[in-house]
């Protein structure tokens, strides 16, 4: 991870973070500067290192197999007689899934083991019937689905990019990130190597000050203080969790899975101390109630969040901590226009789990956030963070199209986990949320996974689009598709759409 | 399934068998709805009314929804606004469903009798028996089946007026014969399934067989890069259809794209660059396997782009010029027509066909020795249990009932020809899952339940 303002690097400072790490940076114009060290860069190519590490809760099966068993044996009677004892014949059953397998076969199905091709109950309806399993529904929420936690079980059990044959399976489009598709390009690519291992995308964000221009003395020397600036290898970094469940194993594990990472790790300030969790990638999260725990920070965060904004605040922060970014942490439909130009340069705008703030959802608050301050010329400026209902792979482009720079994740880390909500888990407050006895070497490659396989799927959609670099799709609305906007076009002049449509 | 060789005939027809009838038994409903079947775009009822009509050659009589999925919008929410009984064509009057595939003014007309072919389903991915099953049925019904990106099986030779060639970007068993054969060449540039992201086939699929046909090395995976390493403008496009109409100069030219946000320009410039279809593959499409991501989030519906391509074309006064093909998330007779109205001239068949050889939609095509009903599989035992006629009597009486289907159609709305319908958006109307039709049956819901 690099700490140091893009514009001011020296020669190799163009050069994609992906692909270069700088063990040490210089900073033109700022001999003097605290984060100046000697010079060589080090090349070194960014990639999460995964590693299968299976659930350690059981999941409930997928299907239930039924067997009607004296039918079952009423069949291989019928067949005893039909093919004149020939035993493989007989013995060979319709799952190639080893379902039906030795050593009773039918008589005590193995339902872990089913897939769902339904080829038995195709074959013997009056034998077998294949149930979807109620207690597999009963996973998530109503927000973060079953097919959601499935998913994101299988990310975090493998790194790898969820594969399934046949096409898409689910509803036409729908409310929040359902009703938006991302473009891609039918014959650019980044490079013409192919997206297979060779091609460089960078995934990189810069989540900090980032001034308009530079001012320079007489002398040719740039005046002031160098603008603070964290690169972070993926465009996500790790919120804190619910109340319910804040266990110091717990935030171990997120906090040493942000540095494998190299990504930042939301943590209460009063935990980041009674945890001793300092380190370059944790960012101590101050509140009202927990601003007396700031004194008893003995190191230098990069950046601080701090719940609200209030000058005053501000400044004792930036009195104390001078190499921190100071970030407001602030519900997503706060008026961010009057924040930055009270000096506010990085907002973590913040929804409940669902992704609903004040009535509206993340997708439209996230626009709406991001096309005010480009309207007031200060977008470039400014780092949007944002977090609440994003917990699925794609929908960290998505935000990111609408606006984001990087995305803080919650829920899916969580279920990453095989943490359990018991009801609905929408309010950070009080989210009822329980984890299993964790295993921190385990919950650390869970999360490494997890991260892996977004990451490579933002690739894919990188790649899709041909962009080279995910900073370039920040706020790119002309390179996504929403529903309404493309049926308005479509259905114009179709009877019957319309306003009920 | 298989233990003995010996037993190994015994054992496949045993289980063709028991695939047949179950095939035939579970569109009767006497056992209801398989309830772990299914999902929004492919209800259960509508892969036991494929199932049927594969079987009988007509539409479901039973209650069976056969028209439309439950997806809540696109094809699923749209229905056309037929006359008034007294003003629709009587059964007398004949009805076309002839399309032309070649608009191009003072070229060779080809045409074919209904309005969908065959899309490219590549040796590895599906079967050599699947393949065979779609080039007969293709030849009985004077339409095109397509090679997909896997080779040209010499099993397929007999019927190559009705094979087309595809050419992708991995260049798979293209060889100057199989171009030469081909009455139509398709380019493929982007699958709607996963556009933007080329092929893989896995390891496992790439058989002794495969790779000899890919001239390739057995059990090492395939990659189709993306895009094509020689096209990065509409001008090199050009120059990819300049060499194939050098090589076969009768062959007519099909792109194959997705559906990016300037589809429009891209149809444009397709035709400019010679282009007699432009085959658009919306992003629901089928796949053997594909990201998941990809699936629902990269590219819009073909329901949503045909509207703009159609318009931009008539705008640019060349609509007449080029024929569109739909296809991806085409599933029913009702799907074809509505796509033909929103601007299609037709349709282009694939997981339809699959549903009416026997998929369940499970979604394991890619999972270790293929699909278990043998159809995305080349696993050599699987594979035996879709005989190929059977597979091609399916497929035509599938055929025939999508055609009546659509004469059907045609009939209540008062036009004599298929043709007449294309981008008629007008004759659709558009209504919420659950509403009623003009029949009084509601929408996306049949009577089985
Ligand atoms: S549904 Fe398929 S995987 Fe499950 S038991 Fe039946 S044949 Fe085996
Ligand atoms: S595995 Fe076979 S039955 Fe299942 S979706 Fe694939 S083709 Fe269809």
């Amino acid at each position: 991870m690099t700490t140091a303002c893009p514009f001011w690097l020296a020669e190799r400072a163009t050069e994609d973070s992906h692909l270069v790490s700088y063990s040490h940076t210089s900073i033109v114009g700022f001999p003097g500067a605290a984060v100046v060290t000697a010079v060589r860069p080090t090349y070194r190519r960014y990639r999460i290192a995964i590693r299968p590490a299976p659930d350690l809760v059981r999941l409930p099966p997928r299907f239930r197999v039924k067997v009607e068993k004296h039918r079952l044996i009423g069949l291989v009677l019928k067949e005893l007689v039909r093919y004149r004892g020939d035993l493989p014949v007989i013995l060979s059953r319709p799952c190639v899934y080893g379902v039906f397998s030795r050593p009773v076969g039918g008589l005590a199905p193995k339902e872990e083991l089913c897939v769902g091709c339904l080829r038995c109950t195709v074959q013997h309806p009056e034998v077998v019937q294949i149930y979807p399993n109620p207690e597999r529904e009963r996973l998530g929420d109503s927000y973060l689905k079953p097919a959601y936690v499935d998913t994101l079980l299988y990310e975090a059990r493998t790194g790898h990019v969820p594969v399934r044959g046949a096409g898409y399976r689910g509803p036409f489009g729908g409310a929040g990130w359902d009703g938006m598709w991302t473009d891609m390009s039918e014959i650019v690519r980044p490079t013409r190597d192919g997206i297979h291992g060779r091609e460089f995308i960078s995934t990189a964000v810069d989540i900090g000050e980032k001034p308009p221009q530079l001012v320079f003395d007489e002398r040719g020397e740039p005046v002031g203080t160098p603008p603070k600036v964290i690169t972070i290898q993926v465009p996500f970094l790790f919120d804190y969790p619910p109340r319910s469940a804040r266990p110091r194993l717990l935030l171990e594990i997120l906090a040493r899975a942000a540095q494998e990472i190299e990504t930042l790790v939301m943590v209460p300030v009063d935990l980041v101390v009674r945890f001793d969790l300092a380190g370059s990638h944790v960012v101590p999260v101050v509140e009202k109630e927990t601003w007396r725990w700031l004194p008893r920070l003995s190191w230098s965060p990069r950046m601080i969040a701090l719940a609200g904004w209030n000058r005053e605040r501000v400044a004792e922060l930036e009195r104390r901590f001078p190499e921190s970014i100071p970030c407001a942490r602030v519900p997503m439909d706060s008026d961010v226009l009057d924040l930055v130009r009270q000096g506010a340069r990085v907002l973590h705008l913040t929804a409940d789990y669902h992704g609903m703030q004040g009535g509206s959802f993340v997708m439209d608050l996230i626009r709406r956030a991001h096309q005010r301050l480009v309207e007031a010329g200060l977008r470039e400026e400014v780092t949007l963070i944002g977090s609440g209902g994003i917990v699925m792979a794609e929908h960290v482009p998505k935000a990111i199209i609408c606006g984001l720079d990087a995305v803080a994740l919650d829920t899916a880390l969580w279920v990453a986990l095989q943490a359990r909500f018991a009801g609905e888990c929408r309010d950070p407050e009080t989210a009822p949320v329980s984890f299993p006895r964790l295993e921190p070497a385990w919950g650390v490659q869970r999360l490494k996974n997890l991260a892996a396989s977004w990451r490579d799927q933002l690739l894919e959609v990188l790649g899709a689009m041909g962009l080279r670099e995910v900073r370039r799709l920040r706020g790119e609305l002309g390179r996504c598709m929403f529903q309404a906007e493309l049926e308005r076009e479509a259905f114009a002049e179709v009877a019957g759409y319309g306003a009920d449509a | 399934m298989l233990t003995r060789r010996g037993s190994e005939q015994s054992i496949i027809r045993k289980h063709e068998e028991a695939l047949h009838q179950g095939y035939h038994r579970w569109p009767t409903l006497d056992f209801g709805l398989p309830p772990a079947m299914g999902d929004e775009r492919w209800p259960a009822e509508l892969i036991l009314a494929t199932w049927l009509q594969a079987e009988t050659g007509r539409p479901p009589v039973n209650g069976l929804e056969y028209r439309v999925g439950r997806s809540g919008g696109g094809f699923d929410a749209l229905d056309f606004r037929f006359l008034p009984p007294e003003q629709q064509l009587s059964e007398s009057v004949p009805v076309d469903t002839s399309i032309p595939l070649n608009r191009r003014p003072g070229e060779r007309p080809v045409e074919i009798p209904i309005p969908w072919y065959g899309g490219g389903m590549s040796f590895g991915s599906v079967s050599e028996q699947i393949m065979l099953a779609r080039a007969k049925a293709a030849k009985e019904w004077r339409t095109f089946t397509s090679t997909g990106e896997g080779g040209y099986p010499e099993s397929l030779v007999p019927y190559r007026d009705h094979v087309i060639t595809q050419i992708a970007t991995g260049m798979f068993g293209v060889r100057e014969e199989t171009i030469q054969w081909a009455p139509i060449i398709e380019f493929k540039y982007a699958q709607g399934a996963k556009p933007g992201l080329g092929g893989h086939l896995l390891g496992d699929k790439a058989t002794v067989a495969v790779a000899r046909m890919r001239e390739s090395v057995p059990w090492v995976s395939l990659f189709s890069p993306f895009p094509f390493h020689s096209v990065y403008s509409v001008e090199d496009h050009k120059k990819h259809i300049d060499w194939v109409r050098t090589v076969n100069p009768e062959a007519l030219v099909s792109v194959k794209v997705s559906t990016p946000t300037d589809i429009d320009m891209v149809a444009v410039g397709s035709y400019y660059a010679g282009a007699h279809i432009i085959h658009i593959d919306g992003g629901y499409g089928g796949t053997g396997a594909a990201p998941e991501i990809a699936k629902k989030n990269i590219a819009m519906p073909i329901e949503l782009a045909l509207p703009r391509v159609h318009r931009f074309l008539e705008q640019e006064g060349i609509r007449d010029e080029v024929v569109i093909m739909a296809s991806g998330g085409v599933r029913t007779a009702y799907d074809i027509a509505k796509a033909i109205a929103l601007g299609a001239d037709g349709c282009v068949l694939g997981t339809t066909e699959l549903v009416a050889l026997g998929c369940t939609r499970c979604g394991n095509c890619e999972r270790g020795r293929g699909c278990p009903f043998g159809l995305t599989t080349t696993d050599p035992e699987l594979s035996q249990l879709v005989d190929p006629d059977w597979g091609a009597e399916r497929l035509s009486r599938l055929y025939a009932s999508f055609q009546a289907q659509l004469r059907d159609i045609l009939r209540r709305l008062g036009l004599r020809s298929v043709r007449e319908l294309r981008g008629r958006v007008d004759l659709l109307v558009y209504r919420k899952p659950g509403d009623s039709d003009e029949r009084g049956n509601r929408i996306g819901s049949g009577q089985a339940r």
